[in-house]
């Protein structure tokens, strides 16, 4: 079939990084040559020095607000310290072997029974100075940035394949210069080095894929003022200014749940399709800054983001909307408890791991993010903060569950209800999780309502 | 069994988890399964189930290395390795 020029033209400036005339001339390059794997993983381990000390102190600093800590002898001492666990977990991952076998059946449960131990002592306060207790502070609130990136150590361990490895050949993703939030994009020393490029020619494909995201950051953002002004009529947002107040006047969903303002019914579900819009904008933009750094470092892995809001399952959408945290509930809490649990009872097996990655793990994972108010033993803002994600994560998890068993189904069924290449069944089934996401988002933005409060507003959005 | 013999039940057990979407007419033993679409999180749990079925394979104290599922030959080299241990 014949493609429209203007359609083949679209095709070649936006599938640039694949263009071979521009690799080939890329690979040629001083720099691209100049770049080895070596060379490149070591600027990333000297930036790892610079984030790990950054990190460590933009942490006090944000400390200081709870504690009023002044001096700079707490990131100091925290740090040395905070390196030698780190180290201590790497030469766990490389003699994994050799570990006690309690330790090897459950290296993921260890760390994090260590991380409450610490947690629990804190609480109890038994230290001698408000000194000690804040290094404590500090290495716990250290910890959900650690943990999960450190678990991916461990995990390379449990499989074995960190018996060769240099702590280096760690450290540079346990504290990456691209920063980013507790998910580690790329995961760990496994999955970077199957996508690590070790020529010229992979490493300039890299490097265009990379620059290709970072355009489309740029693209993202500019998405997001326009959508800030034209809809919200946000006066963050550049462009508000020059409409001179006309928008569409439309509120953001945390007004609404917050109850600030009352819109009509048709404006509120108009509110929730955009929020999802606007949360795919946000995290791709954030995503594809993570993954380009990586990608221009020459580690070509997938997007963090890729078109959810053309997904058409629910399953679908979770594993598009923000792929490493997805990863990182499989990794850690689907995988293991299908391994594990109902190992005769497929349904059943199927829905308790689910559950135990969309639903607990969601939990935890957030629990750990909240970490000012877990330290400082704060029990009644822990649930102000997580007590509505609790209905998100059940939500959600039902969701999953029911969408995979129903893919499940539909394996290897000759033109089965599969995915459709257009029309009004695809439509129907975009439009569906979009709904479903929209829905469930509700109980997922963070204003200062109690859970009844929001159950009846919620509840008014479906005309009760 | 015989490798031969795991290679064409394998195939013919992938064939019955594909995409709907995204046949696959020919399965070539190093062929990348996750870039062909047929691995995905849910293509490795009915994987997983095959080879703990047919294979009695016990991934719970090792746990899962999806890159070792990673194509046909992959999965044999990983079965291999397994019931020899």
């Amino acid at each position: 079939m014949k493609i429209p020029p203007l359609l083949a033209l679209y095709r070649r400036v936006a599938q640039f990084h694949e263009n071979e005339a521009l690799i080939g001339w890329l690979q040629g390059s001083r720099v691209v040559v100049w770049l080895t794997p070596q060379r490149r993983k070591t600027i990333l381990v000297v930036g790892a020095i610079f984030a790990a000390i950054a990190g460590t102190l933009s942490r006090h600093t944000q400390w200081r607000d709870y504690r009023h800590l002044e001096t700079w002898l707490v990131p100091a001492v925290a740090l040395p310290v905070l390196l030698g666990i780190v180290y201590l977990l790497y030469l766990m991952a490389a003699r994994f072997n050799r570990l006690p076998a309690f330790v090897r059946a459950r290296p993921q449960i260890c760390v994090h029974a260590f991380f409450w131990a610490l947690l629990v002592s804190i609480w109890l306060n038994p230290f001698p100075s408000a000194f000690a207790a804040a290094v404590m502070a500090l290495l716990a609130g250290s910890f959900p940035y650690l943990a999960w990136r450190c678990g991916y150590m461990l995990l390379c361990g449990q499989r074995g394949k960190a018996t060769a490895t240099k702590f280096t050949d760690h450290f540079f993703y346990l504290f990456p210069v691209w920063d980013g939030t507790n998910t580690p994009p790329g995961k760990g020393h496994d999955h970077l080095s199957r996508a690590e490029a070790q020529t010229a020619a992979a490493y300039s494909r890299s490097i265009l894929a990379g620059i290709k995201l970072l355009l489309l950051v740029a693209l993202w953002k500019g998405a997001m003022q326009v959508i800030g002004a034209v809809v919200y009529g946000d006066p963050r947002s550049a462009l508000t200014g020059l409409l001179a107040g006309h928008n569409l006047g439309i509120p953001r969903l945390r007004f609404i749940v917050n109850g600030n303002v009352t819109p009509p019914l048709g404006m509120i579900w108009l509110s929730l399709y955009l929020e999802l819009i606007w949360e795919c904008l946000f995290i791709a933009a954030k995503g594809h800054v993570w993954i380009g750094m990586l990608r221009l470092f020459g580690f070509n892995v997938f997007r963090n983001t890729y078109k959810p809001l053309l997904a058409e399952s629910v399953m679908e959408f979770w594993s598009r909307y923000y792929y490493y945290f997805k990863e990182l509930m499989v990794e850690f809490f689907f995988l293991p408890t299908y391994l594990r649990a109902f190992r005769s009872r497929p349904v059943l097996r199927i829905l308790a791991a689910v559950f135990a990655a969309a639903f607990f793990g969601n939990m935890y994972y957030h629990l750990l993010q909240a970490k000012h108010p877990l330290v400082e033993g704060d029990f009644g803002r822990l649930w102000g903060l997580l007590g509505a994600r609790l209905i998100y994560c059940f939500m959600l998890a039902a969701g999953i569950a029911v969408s995979m068993l129903r893919q499940q189904q539909l394996r290897g069924r000759a033109g089965g209800l599969g995915r459709s290449r257009g029309g009004v069944r695809r439509f129907r089934r975009i439009a569906g999780v979009w709904t479903f996401f929209a829905i469930i988002n509700y109980w997922n933005v963070t204003v200062g309502v109690t859970i009844p409060e929001r159950a009846r507003s919620f509840l008014s959005i479906f005309g009760f | 069994m015989e490798p031969g013999q795991r290679k064409s039940d394998l195939i013919q057990f992938l064939r019955t988890i594909q995409r709907p979407d995204s046949p696959l007419q020919e399965i070539d033993g190093d062929l990348s399964l996750v870039e062909s679409g047929l691995i995905d999180s849910l293509a490795l749990l009915q994987i997983i189930t095959y080879l703990e079925q047919t294979y009695a394979i016990d991934f719970r104290e090792k746990g899962i290395d999806p890159g070792e599922l990673r194509s046909v030959n992959a999965i044999l080299e990983f079965v291999a390795r397994e019931i020899t241990a």
